[in-house]
């Protein structure tokens, strides 16, 4: 469960906090003081350098702004590298191979132990301001960027996975309110195909990827209470295990089984599906990441914006959450100027804001990993249009970290890991091998992948 | 001793006498002379890279490696964790898969498309002639993301004609299925490929003289015979050299795999190059491995190269 919301810190107390007061001045739109000019962001590093340089994958023209606030601030040139998520790691890779400078990257969580073990990334300790990061941030974030007690990145933003469903497409299969069980899901889909409201009535994220695909996977073994590896790092995926049976049950709604799946959800990603669903064709959307309300919710995308509600898991309603993160590259030109340039991108800028954040969760639905962003009013108003922000911090009090129900995350080798898992998977869904076969062979690969990492 | 053969002895002397940079270079040393640039560049573009990649597949190389420009030597092993991955087999029996499927189509194709590019009496073969050439200018990932487009389940093209047709019921998940992903990558790639070959045969059938199948005509040769003892036997090393490099380039096939199906559904589209970009360039970053497979997969296409010249020039000859 994550910190922010598991911990008794009331409002009144983060607001005691220089961190919280800062982020939630900025929210507010509050001019601020000359306090925040002597702390550690503010400061100008006394090396001198021409320009600065991060290398990312693509959302919207964030990087566009922030850039041009650094050089305003700053008057330091920043260049920057910007490729699609899929694409970033090879980008990042060829261009740490071939010798070039980078001051700042980005991962995920899932690439993150393979850059570290590459010696990609510099460890932030002893950094100015470091400490301060790292008491503000939240569980997820703990999780993903401090690595053997060392602070190894920045959050840049955080998500759970949860549920959505199209409002009027409910109605009149004369539905009072979505599934609250797992069998109460299928008889909807079943329901809706029966009475022609649509052909297929559930659209996955199925779609190849680190955390889609497997990350509909591990959402539902999650709320069920199972895990893929125990603490000691073990496979909990023989037979009867919750994960073999959750994956029976899933390929059971593709073509072969009950014939419920929308077949074009093993192309979709996270924005892709919310695309797809805004299509109006599907009755629900499977676990995705919270934010795509902005994209299905959006009536310059959708032809159905305002009609698609989100929704918990069914149970105790327990899912994940991740954090993504924003890293100092080892390969920098400048370390304290690197180290600026990624306080802005993950961090606070020279006004002590959490400006990135704070902007990611107004233009765009995301969370943040710090905890002082999560308990500010910039959450609630900044997700408002899409969806139902209370609900949606609801189900985020119920989050797990995708690592405690996938604890290989933390290993170089769940990379190649999650590429079979890709594959055997999909094989699955299309009824070209079943569940345990499909998992005999996860099992088996578990060597290979150690192997491949090594 | 004549006139001439004194005169031949006396300009031997005189550039015997005259600097070695004034002298005429004899046929062969002028052949060297000539093809050094050419072969400048092939090394530069070629060998030394052919070399490199077969150095890195003998060495540890990772990321960090890659940057502190040390290579810790490791044998044979990228070899052996080669042989031992499954997917790579996968991968291969894919790549075989696809070549002969595209090959044969892209043979067959062009020199039916030649043929009906010779009949000047049809006036839209001159129209044909130019929009043959259109698919060839197309840049391979766009290609990849237009039949992507043409595909898609419930909104493409393909689909919807189909569908108002009455050909189908229900729509075809077409790069979505494991059955049909396969050809639905090799589509596309035909398509864009295709027009290489059919611009070598439309040459080498023009090259092809007349008055043999006049001749033909006279002595009551159906069009058939005339095809089967004249055209393709003319044609024979035009389709050597459209299988040579058709084969290659449909080794390497990456484009069309990337914007259509990235491998899917599952490994049903897994080829070689994609095994190699996915080994080298995805963490955990094995670039030796990566260099291994490359390597492995230009032997088997030198090998099919050897074999097409070996089977066909010897029936030539």
């Amino acid at each position: 469960m994550d910190d922010l919301l598991r911990s008794t810190l009331s409002r009144r107390r983060l607001l005691q906090t220089a961190a919280g007061a800062a982020a939630l001045g900025a929210g507010a739109g509050l001019p601020w003081g000359p306090g925040a000019m002597a702390q550690g962001w503010a400061d100008r590093p006394k090396s001198k350098v021409d320009k600065v340089n991060f290398v990312v994958w693509t959302y919207g023209d964030i990087y566009t702004k922030i850039a041009q606030k650094f050089e305003q601030d700053w008057g330091v040139k920043v260049d920057s590298t910007i490729s699609s998520f899929n694409d970033h790691p090879t980008k990042l890779a060829t261009m740490f191979a071939g010798g070039e400078a980078i001051d700042v990257s980005q991962s995920s969580p899932f690439s993150f132990p393979a850059f570290v073990k590459q010696g990609m990334v510099e460890p932030l300790t002893g950094l100015p301001g470091i400490d301060e990061y790292v008491k503000d941030f939240t569980g997820f974030t703990k999780e993903v960027a401090v690595i053997d007690g060392k602070p190894m990145g920045l959050p840049y933003f955080s998500a759970i996975w949860v549920w959505n469903y199209y409002e009027d497409m409910l109605a009149k299969l004369k539905v009072d309110k979505p599934f609250a069980t797992y069998e109460e899901f299928i008889e909807h889909c079943v329901k809706a195909k029966k009475d022609g409201l649509c052909r297929y009535p559930v659209l996955w994220v199925a779609g190849v990827g680190l955390e889609q695909l497997p990350g509909t996977w591990y959402a539902i073994v999650a709320n069920k209470g199972g895990r893929f590896f125990d603490k000691d790092g073990k496979h909990m995926l023989g037979p009867g295990s919750i994960a073999r049976e959750v994956l029976k049950w899933w390929a059971n709604t593709f073509e072969k089984g009950l014939d419920i799946s929308d077949p074009e959800s093993l192309k979709l990603q996270f924005t892709t599906s919310a695309k797809a669903f805004g299509a109006g064709n599907n009755l629900y959307r499977g676990p995705n990441h919270h934010y795509g309300l902005n994209v299905v919710n959006d009536p310059a995308q959708s032809p159905i914006a305002g009609k698609v509600k989100v929704h918990g898991f069914p149970g105790d309603g327990r899912t994940i959450g991740v954090t993504h993160v924003y890293f100092l590259n080892s390969a920098n030109r400048d370390k304290e100027w690197a180290w600026k340039l990624l306080q802005y991108l993950g961090g606070r800028t020279k006004d002590g804001a959490y400006t990135q954040a704070v902007n990611l969760a107004k233009d765009a639905m995301l969370g943040s990993g710090y905890r002082s962003v999560m308990g500010s009013d910039v959450i609630k108003t900044g997700w408002k249009p899409w969806g139902d922000p209370d609900a949606i911090l609801g189900m985020w009090e119920k989050a797990t970290y995708i690592g405690e129900v996938c604890n290989s995350v933390y290993q170089p080798w769940h990379f190649p890991w999650t590429d079979q898992l890709n594959i055997e998977v999909q094989k699955c869904l299309t009824g070209q091998i079943t569940a345990d076969q499909c998992c005999d062979n996860l099992i088996k690969g578990i060597d290979d992948a150690k192997r491949k990492a090594r | 001793m004549t006139g001439q053969a004194a005169e031949t002895a006396a300009g031997a002397h005189t550039a015997a006498r005259r600097p070695f940079w004034r002298r005429e270079l004899s046929v062969g040393w002028l052949a060297f002379f000539m093809n050094v640039p050419s072969m400048a560049v092939l090394f530069g573009v070629l060998a030394y890279p052919i070399y490199y990649a077969g150095y890195l597949s003998l060495h540890q190389v990772g990321l960090a490696q890659m940057r502190r420009g040390v290579f810790p030597f490791y044998g044979l092993q990228n070899y052996a964790n080669l042989f031992e991955d499954p997917l790579f087999w996968l991968a291969l029996k894919n790549t075989m898969l696809f070549t002969v499927f595209v090959v044969t189509v892209e043979v067959a194709a062009a020199v039916a498309i030649g043929l009906l590019l010779m009949q000047t009496s049809v006036w839209t073969s001159r129209v044909t002639r130019f929009l043959m050439l259109l698919p060839y200018a197309v840049p391979p990932i766009a290609n990849g993301l237009i039949w992507s487009f043409i595909y898609n389940f419930k909104f493409g093209f393909l689909n919807r004609v189909l569908l108002t047709l009455g050909v189908v019921s229900e729509p075809i998940n077409w790069s979505g299925h494991a059955d049909t992903a396969l050809i639905a990558v090799a589509i596309p790639y035909i398509w864009r490929t295709l027009p290489f070959a059919v611009l070598l045969v439309y040459a080498a059938l023009q090259g092809i003289n007349r008055d043999l199948y006049e001749a033909a005509a006279v002595d009551g040769a159906s069009a058939w015979r005339r095809f089967w003892h004249i055209t393709l036997p003319m044609l024979r090393p035009i389709i050597v050299v459209i299988l040579i490099l058709r084969t290659s380039f449909a080794f390497a096939v990456f484009e069309e795999i990337l914007a259509i199906t990235q491998g899917g559904p599952g490994d049903a589209t897994w080829v070689a190059a994609w095994y190699g970009y996915k080994v080298s360039f995805a963490p955990p970053f094995n670039i030796g491995m990566g260099a291994a497979s490359a390597y492995v997969l230009a032997l088997i296409v030198g090998l099919f190269a050897i074999a097409y010249v070996k089977l066909f020039y010897r029936r030539m000859a």
